[in-house]
């Protein structure tokens, strides 16, 4: 809101510099974010919330000053002289929608001469940067920046038999606005019509055809109340924000129709002559008395943690216009006024009190006690998980949760749900060359497919290394009215291999979970390579997938080189993790290694070879480590391969002698041929 | 014993007698060469003296052979230090060691590729260390909410703007109950049902949860990913992250709040820095407030703040005249910007590479 200092100065005297001027203001709500000098006056840009209408006035803003350095207010109390003819016989209102209208007045001035308003009226609203139209329109500007009550005024004779309806647009209604275009109307528009046609935009814009014009005799002066959400929706469907529809949004003092009206009119006899009618047309609802509010002052303490002397609270609540009703030794119940809708409690005075003494005299030294806190189990993992991911040359991404239909339909292994869609996309997450891919609306099933984009960004920009990984949720939804799963996921896309992309993954889970095993099973994904990669679980539940990015999947993703990708679940990991592992003795005696080479079908999988070493080999088994696949078809056939692997043996109670690790071998040996037919190589 | 042992007496004074002469010989050596010859006459693997006077070794009575040995040993030893010290004598006064000259140590090392966080996480963390050194504990929500907690339950009325369907990225979902196949085909709203679902537009939806659950005493910070449909341009991106503190006791009033923002800044800024209040307005507290600190000269913005309002606390069943509380919010990706200098907003969510590993 831009404020004029001279303007301000009519209704409150101000002597003090301007520095502290703002200073105050910004100190006790209306932040200051900027002075603009206008010819022999300043306009101050003072920020209003959204629950201060009231200061969306000048008056109201003088009422802040006068309160905060203790100056009387000076308000105008406009008593326009009449010619006596009663408005009632010349125009008539009603109201057909009183949900969006909750009151309307009209007043009627005769015989005006329309021309330029006078020279200082001009000067203040152009500080303000509004544009001057003519004596009448500029009027009710310089009244709705006085008191923060929209007007309208209307060329009278062009209201078909001087009678105002209002009421929701009709069917196919459509209105020339005072800007000059036109507006296809929604039939929960309120307009302003006459007998047949609407005149204008209630509480949004006046209309073309009425709009006051040199030529204009007569005009009719509106004030009134109209819903709030009806002016926003109106104001936003049309995209037509006006100082009139930010003022209704916002909520006005409808009890100050009246004294707006009358000013408006005071001040159009003044500068355009005519004649007014006696009397005002005012239908609809009156507003309802403010109720009493209490204000203890035990409160004030309890609250702002500081002590408000008493004999400020009083001339305090005046200043700003509440009525005092009691005061007592250890309250004051007060009524505040119209214009002051958001006082309605007591915590509400306690803000008033407290921001007019100033939060500056609020201490920052409270000795506040102190209090445990824990990092959550999740939140150590995640730290764990990063680490690792980090040290193995990964960067972290952050990536957007909506997803385009089709990377949400590429991967998606966590549910086969349709994905959640939102109401509207983002817009502006996607980059130049995907912006045809669809529109961005659908909650993220799965992380990799935003991960393989940015890949794709990489590759496209020529970064090399590109290692990436994310940890985010996921959205899947549920049946029933349970809200979605909202688990938290990592996804990782790799330049490198399977092996090395599921190695990570296993050192990991080694560094979080040591005691946990990974099994791996066949799976069938789309975008993944079908033998290089698999599903990864802890004992039966899912852990997650990892595989190579088939050459449908890379070209999908416009990727210029292989691409390994894998998701995995960190509830699990959670679930599983140690985070606070114990110490075990290690042997001091000496390990023995022996080396194995199998001959065995391909079908057989290292897991189950090795989960059949691990059985047969006892208590002194330490270690089994795969060293190499190796194939010789001349000698073994072309359906063979030999597995070599070392196994370690240690036992924590003595050195173990050459015929001990023997008897294991031999173990070992004999069961690999009875479960894998697996032969030794001679 | 034989008759012709050696007594140990003797091995031992041939010995010494040895170690004495070879240190001299090799003090006197003035250059390589003559060190050299030294060596050959005392340590000379054929014909040294060193190897002669120990094979009188296989003379000394078997008794004595083990502490014969170890004589011999340490005997050698000393020799070969004298050498040592000799040759680096004459090393040094000949101009110093030779490097190899095929030995490039300017060559890059072989480094390892560490990754990098992305910023806001390192924002995050460096928060969420700060605040559990003054006792608030991290505590997460779902991003899917529904309007009872993003909106209903923090005193924001179904009138109000900030509930408007265009300020929120509300959810259409399939109807996905049991026996109906769910083929997305026909998406229907639920924005006209009881409790709307949407991407939360603020992380105090967490605060609603936990405080639902919790009695007071309660002291959290809830971070995460927030969402309201701005198109992403270099200031604005339709996804951010919070971070919002709560804490609600017996006695919490503004200059609890005033201590702690002050000690958060001052921990975050790395130096005292002066910090202050000026009222504003938000539907969840009241008083609100907005917090600054003073920094280069001019006051800035750090977020929003206030105490927590008594509708807000009786939604989820305190008594307000029990308990008071105070909440505070700011937003990741402004500190992170101002922290890092970072220009577009959108740099943040690109992750290119090259930008991520500046951090």
């Amino acid at each position: 809101m831009l404020i004029s200092k001279n303007w301000l100065n009519e209704y409150v005297e101000l002597d003090m510099p301007l520095e502290q001027l703002v200073e105050k203001l910004t100190m006790s709500g209306l932040n200051h974010d900027g002075t603009t000098i206008v010819g022999a006056d300043v306009a101050l840009d003072l920020e209003v919330t959204s629950n201060r209408a009231d200061c969306l006035g000048h008056i109201g803003v003088a009422r802040e000053v006068a309160t905060l350095f203790g100056k009387p207010l000076n308000i105008p109390n406009p008593q326009p002289k009449t010619n006596g003819q009663p408005i009632e016989a010349r125009c008539r209102v009603t109201i057909e929608n009183p949900t969006a209208c909750f009151r309307y007045t009209a007043r009627v001035i005769t015989g005006v001469k329309v021309g330029p308003s006078p020279v200082w009226m001009q000067q203040r609203l152009q500080a303000l940067g509004i544009g001057i139209v003519n004596n009448i329109v500029d009027v009710t500007n310089y009244v709705m920046f006085e008191c923060g009550q929209p007007l309208h005024a209307f060329d009278f004779q062009k209201i078909s038999s001087g009678q105002i309806v209002v009421r929701n647009a009709k069917a196919a209604e459509k209105i020339r606005a005072i800007d000059h275009r036109e507006y296809e109307l929604a039939p929960t528009t309120c307009v302003i019509a006459d007998a047949k046609l609407p005149l204008a935009l209630g509480g949004v814009m006046g209309g073309a055809d009425s709009e006051v014009i040199d030529t204009t005799v007569d005009v009719l002066i509106e004030a009134a109340y109209f819903e709030q959400l009806s002016i926003r929706n109106t104001a936003r469907a049309l995209n037509l924000h006006s100082p009139s529809s930010f003022r209704f949004e916002r909520d006005i003092d409808s009890a100050n129709l009246d004294w707006a009206s009358r000013r408006c009119c005071e001040l159009i006899l003044k500068t355009a002559g005519g004649e007014l009618l006696d009397g005002i047309i005012d239908v609809g609802t009156r507003p309802e008395n403010p109720q009493p509010v209490t204000l203890r002052f035990g409160q004030l303490k309890r609250i702002l943690g500081i002590d408000v002397p008493r004999d400020f609270i009083a001339p305090t609540l005046v200043s700003l216009g509440l009525t005092i009703e009691r005061n007592l030794a250890d309250s004051i119940t007060v009524i505040p006024p119209s214009w002051r809708k958001d006082l309605t409690r007591e915590v509400d005075l306690i803000e008033e009190v407290g921001r007019v003494y100033g939060y500056d005299k609020v201490p920052d030294t409270a000795a506040v006690p102190m209090a445990a806190s824990f990092r959550p189990a999740a939140d150590r993992v995640l730290d764990r998980v990063r680490g690792v991911l980090t040290a193995a040359g990964f960067d972290e991404a952050v990536t957007a949760s909506l997803v385009p239909q089709v990377w949400s339909e590429t991967f998606s292994p966590w549910s086969d749900s349709p994905p959640l869609r939102s109401s509207q996309p983002m817009l502006g997450v996607l980059e130049k060359a995907s912006q045809n891919i669809g529109a961005v609306d659908l909650l993220r099933r799965s992380l990799v497919p935003s991960l393989l984009e940015v890949r794709r960004i990489n590759d496209y920009r020529s970064n090399d290394q590109v290692e990436l990984f994310e940890t985010a949720k996921v959205y899947l939804p549920q049946s029933g009215h349970q809200l979605p799963d909202q688990p938290t996921k990592l996804a990782l896309v790799s330049c490198r291999d399977y092996y090395t992309v599921k190695g990570l993954i296993e050192s990991l889970v080694a560094v979080v979970a040591p005691a946990t095993k990974l099994n791996w099973h066949a799976c069938q994904i789309a975008l993944l390579d079908l033998a290089r990669s698999g599903e990864l679980r802890i004992g039966t539940e899912i852990f997650g997938w990892l595989g190579e990015v088939a050459p449908a999947g890379r070209k999908q993703f416009g990727l210029r080189g292989e691409a390994t990708v894998c998701e995995i679940d960190l509830s699990l990991l959670t679930k599983h993790a140690v985070l606070i592992p114990r110490h075990q003795n290690q042997s001091l005696f000496p390990p023995v290694s022996r080396d194995f080479n199998f001959i065995v079908e391909n079908a057989v999988h290292w897991a189950d070879l090795e989960t059949t070493v691990r059985a047969a080999a006892g208590p002194w088994l330490e270690q089994v480590l795969y060293r190499e696949t190796f194939r010789d078809e001349k000698k073994d056939g072309p359906t063979k391969k030999r597995l070599l692997l070392s196994v370690v043996l240690r036992s924590e109670t003595g050195t173990l002698t050459g015929q001990q690790a023997d008897e294991v071998c031999q173990r070992i040996i004999g069961q690999c041929a009875v479960v894998h037919a697996a032969a030794l190589s001679s | 014993m034989s008759v012709d042992a050696m007594p140990i007496g003797h091995f031992v004074q041939q010995l010494d007698d040895l170690a004495r002469a070879a240190a001299a010989a090799f003090q006197s050596a003035d250059n390589a060469e003559q060190l050299d010859a030294a060596r050959i006459e005392f340590l000379g693997a054929k014909n040294g003296q060193f190897k002669t006077v120990s094979k009188n070794l296989a003379a000394v009575a078997a008794t004595d052979k083990r502490i014969a040995g170890q004589k011999l040993n340490s005997v050698k030893s000393e020799i070969e230090l004298a050498f040592d010290a000799a040759q680096n004598r004459i090393t040094v006064s000949s101009g110093g060691p030779q490097r190899d000259p095929k030995f490039d140590p300017t060559l890059p090392g072989q480094r390892l590729r560490i990754g990098r966080l992305h910023p806001i996480t390192q924002t995050i963390n460096e928060l969420k260390d700060i605040m559990g050194r003054l006792g608030f504990t991290p505590a997460e929500g779902p991003e899917i909410e529904d309007d009872w907690h993003n909106f209903e339950a923090l005193n924001i009325p179904a009138a109000h703007p900030a509930r408007d369907p265009l300020d929120n990225f509300y959810l259409s979902v399939a109807q996905t109950c049991a026996g109906v196949p769910a083929d997305g085909g026909h998406q229907k709203s639920v924005v006209a049902t009881n409790h709307p679902w949407l991407l939360r537009s603020q992380t105090s939806t967490v605060q609603i949860r936990v405080m639902e659950t919790t009695k007071p005493p309660v002291r959290i910070i809830s971070l995460g990913r927030v969402y309201r449909p701005d198109t992403a341009d270099w200031s604005h991106y339709p996804m951010f992250h919070q971070i919002e503190g709560l804490m609600v006791d017996d006695h919490v009033s503004l200059a609890d709040l005033k201590t702690v923002l002050k000690l958060f800044a001052t921990s975050y800024l790395g130096n005292a820095v002066p910090i202050r209040i000026r009222p504003s307005f938000f539907p969840f507290t009241e008083p609100s407030v907005e917090a600054d600190y003073y920094w280069d000269g001019k006051w800035v913005e750090f977020g929003g703040a206030g105490i927590v309002d008594p509708n807000v606390l009786r939604s989820v069943g305190y008594d307000p005249e029990q308990v008071s509380g105070f909440a505070f919010g700011l937003g990741i990706e402004r500190l992170c910007m101002i922290r890092h200098q970072i220009t577009d907003i959108r740099y943040l969510f690109t992750n290119d590479v090259r930008f991520l590993r500046q951090f």
